[in-house]
């Protein structure tokens, strides 16, 4: 898998909500997508998901560009969540992982049993095999993002893309949930980019961080470049101090103008 | 079981009425009770069951497309381009030429399903807000085109066209329920089509679109379909009320499953609420009929309440 974004631009309204990004992404890797809100995270997310299409510029999935792509190919190659999906009615969670299998579906036809072994195969993997006969209505926030996650996995796409999959988990499930992406990246070989807000988890999880600020790609590399207190708080206003444990460093916040 | 009880519903729908006949009788060659039970009763019960499958049908299609669960077949405004289309001919006379009164309610559903479509319609993308709001509003103008008519129309013409904006099956004929169920037949087709992209839907437009949906094909496919289909039942049975908003809820809370589950079996269900109203508007009392839309309500709203606190 080979993704290459070449200054690809977005607008809505008239400003660039996507400014000239060009961007390289590989196999295998876990992607963290960060900056301050309305930088641009989500409609990155949606042109590379075919959500929208570029205004110019171009996007190139394995050297094909995404316009030369049937859709239904492209999507069996790239699966997008959401940030906080809400079907408009409940269902069962396998259903819903199952419905990740519409790419492969001819016009008439129904899902067979090898579709419901892949959304069993791909809830096992988010540990949430025993979620599969629950309705959604029925799960807390932490069990409906595992599958949701599973999902996304059940076509057995190249590129996951997730839209701030973390928001509104508490700290645990977090925790849970970076281990489960560095998991499935590691095993499945897929290469996962996700929006988050949250740098330290970003950092001790994920290969690579990308930091948008007002559309533009201000910052590419990899967390240890990225976790400077300076270049974080000309970024994102975060007045951050560095704390190093474990050969790692993690950004507190600096509380009542101590100094270092 | 929903079939069986379609089934039974249809027996039970043509062996009772005013007059007592039996299907007996009627095989047995007796002349009076074969134009009852053939002539007037069956295409009655038929026409019913496909009426109440086509509102359901086409309920269960706009909750899906506008992922509202409020949504149904006259939210956009189809039944008041219906009436509107129908009370406009009752005024200038028209009533009593047979046949043009529903051309016409058809002409109006479609004409205002267009208008609302065009409405909602910016850049390219059709905004389901706007598509619900579009529909209210023109349902109040129409509403007062409506009342502006019936302020015109003749005293005797006023009788029929009330009787029609109640909902009602009196003269059903075996072309009406040949016309509808080719109708039917052909707008589940299509919508079976588009099935698998449409229940993508319920996920977000988003979402479907990253899923390879053309999502706005498969709107305006829906719309389409659903809309033409309500206009040809709200011509030949005026405007029956719930069903379309009724049955589906009924049948999600029974079959929790996705849309290409739900369409046939909200057809079942559409079609066995429409025929036992129908029963009971024609034997409550036996002077005269009372409106359909009325039992449709009397039937599904208790039952769909004690749904509601089953499953809750």
């Amino acid at each position: 898998m080979i993704l290459e974004l070449r200054d690809v631009v977005y607008a809505y309204a008239g400003a660039n909500a996507v400014d000239n990004i060009t961007a390289t992404f590989d196999a295998k890797q876990l992607i963290a997508l960060t900056g301050p809100n309305g930088s641009g995270k989500s409609t990155l997310l949606k042109l590379v998901a075919r959500v929208l299409a570029p205004h110019t510029g171009e996007i190139a999935l394995d050297g094909r560009r995404l316009r030369d792509w049937h859709a239904k190919d492209y999507a069996k190659q790239v699966a997008y969540l959401p940030q906080d999906p809400d079907p408009a009615f409940s269902m069962r969670a396998l259903d819903v992982v199952v419905s990740g299998r519409a790419p492969f579906l001819g016009r008439f036809a129904w899902e067979r049993d090898s579709d419901y072994d892949e959304a069993e195969r791909a809830l096992a993997l988010c540990d949430a095999a025993h979620l599969g006969e629950r309705y959604l209505d029925e799960m807390s926030g932490g069990e409906r993002k595992r599958v949701f996650l599973a999902r996304v996995l059940a076509a057995r796409p190249q590129l996951i893309l997730l839209d701030e999959p973390l928001s509104s988990l508490d700290v645990s499930h977090v925790q849970q949930f970076s281990a489960l992406l560095r998991d499935i990246v590691d095993r499945t070989g897929v290469t996962v980019i996700y929006a988050t807000h949250d740098l330290n988890w970003a950092a001790a999880y994920s290969d690579r961080m990308l930091v948008m600020q007002r559309g533009a790609l201000a910052l590419d590399a990899t967390p240890g470049e990225v976790m400077q207190p300076d270049a974080i708080r000309e970024l994102f206003g975060f007045d951050a101090e560095a704390v190093r444990t474990g050969g790692r460093a993690w950004l507190v916040p600096r509380v009542g103008g101590s100094e270092q | 079981m929903l079939a069986l009880l379609l089934v039974i519903a249809l027996v039970l729908a043509s062996s009772i009425g005013a007059t007592n006949v039996s299907w007996r009788a009627a095989l047995a060659g007796d002349v009076t009770a074969r134009s009852i039970l053939i002539g007037i009763r069956l295409p009655r019960a038929l026409l019913a069951a496909l009426v109440g499958a086509t509102l359901a049908v086409a309920g269960v299609t706009f909750q899906s497309l506008l992922r509202n669960p409020l949504a149904d077949p006259f939210i956009l405004g189809v039944s008041g381009g219906a009436a509107c289309g129908a009370s406009i001919a009752t005024a200038a006379g028209l009533s009593r030429l047979p046949g043009v009164v529903p051309l016409i309610a058809f002409a109006g559903a479609c004409g205002a399903t267009g208008a609302v479509f065009l409405l909602a319609r910016r850049r390219e993308y059709t905004d389901p807000t706007r598509l619900l709001l579009s529909g209210l509003v023109l349902n109040a103008f129409f509403s007062a085109v409506i009342l502006i008519s019936f302020g015109l129309s003749r005293q005797s013409d006023l009788t029929a066209a009330l009787r029609w904006m109640m909902g009602t099956l009196f003269g059903a004929t075996w072309s009406d329920v040949a016309l509808l169920a080719v109708l039917l037949v052909i707008a589940m087709a299509t919508l079976a089509a588009i099935g698998n992209d449409l229940r993508m839907l319920a996920f977000g437009e988003d979402d479907a679109k990253s899923r390879g949906v053309n999502v706005e094909r498969v709107k305006l496919i829906g719309f389409i379909t659903a809309s033409i289909v309500t206009g040809a039942a709200v011509s030949v049975s005026g405007i029956i009320g719930f069903v379309g908003l009724l049955v589906p809820h009924l049948i999600r809370m029974m079959w929790r499953r996705d849309f290409r589950f739900l369409l046939p079996l909200c057809a079942l269900g559409g079609g066995v609420l429409v025929v036992l109203a129908d029963l009971l508007s024609r034997v409550v009392v036996t002077s005269s009929e009372l409106p359909i839309g009325a039992f449709t309500a009397v039937l599904g709203v208790p039952f769909f309440l004690s749904l509601l606190r089953r499953n809750r």
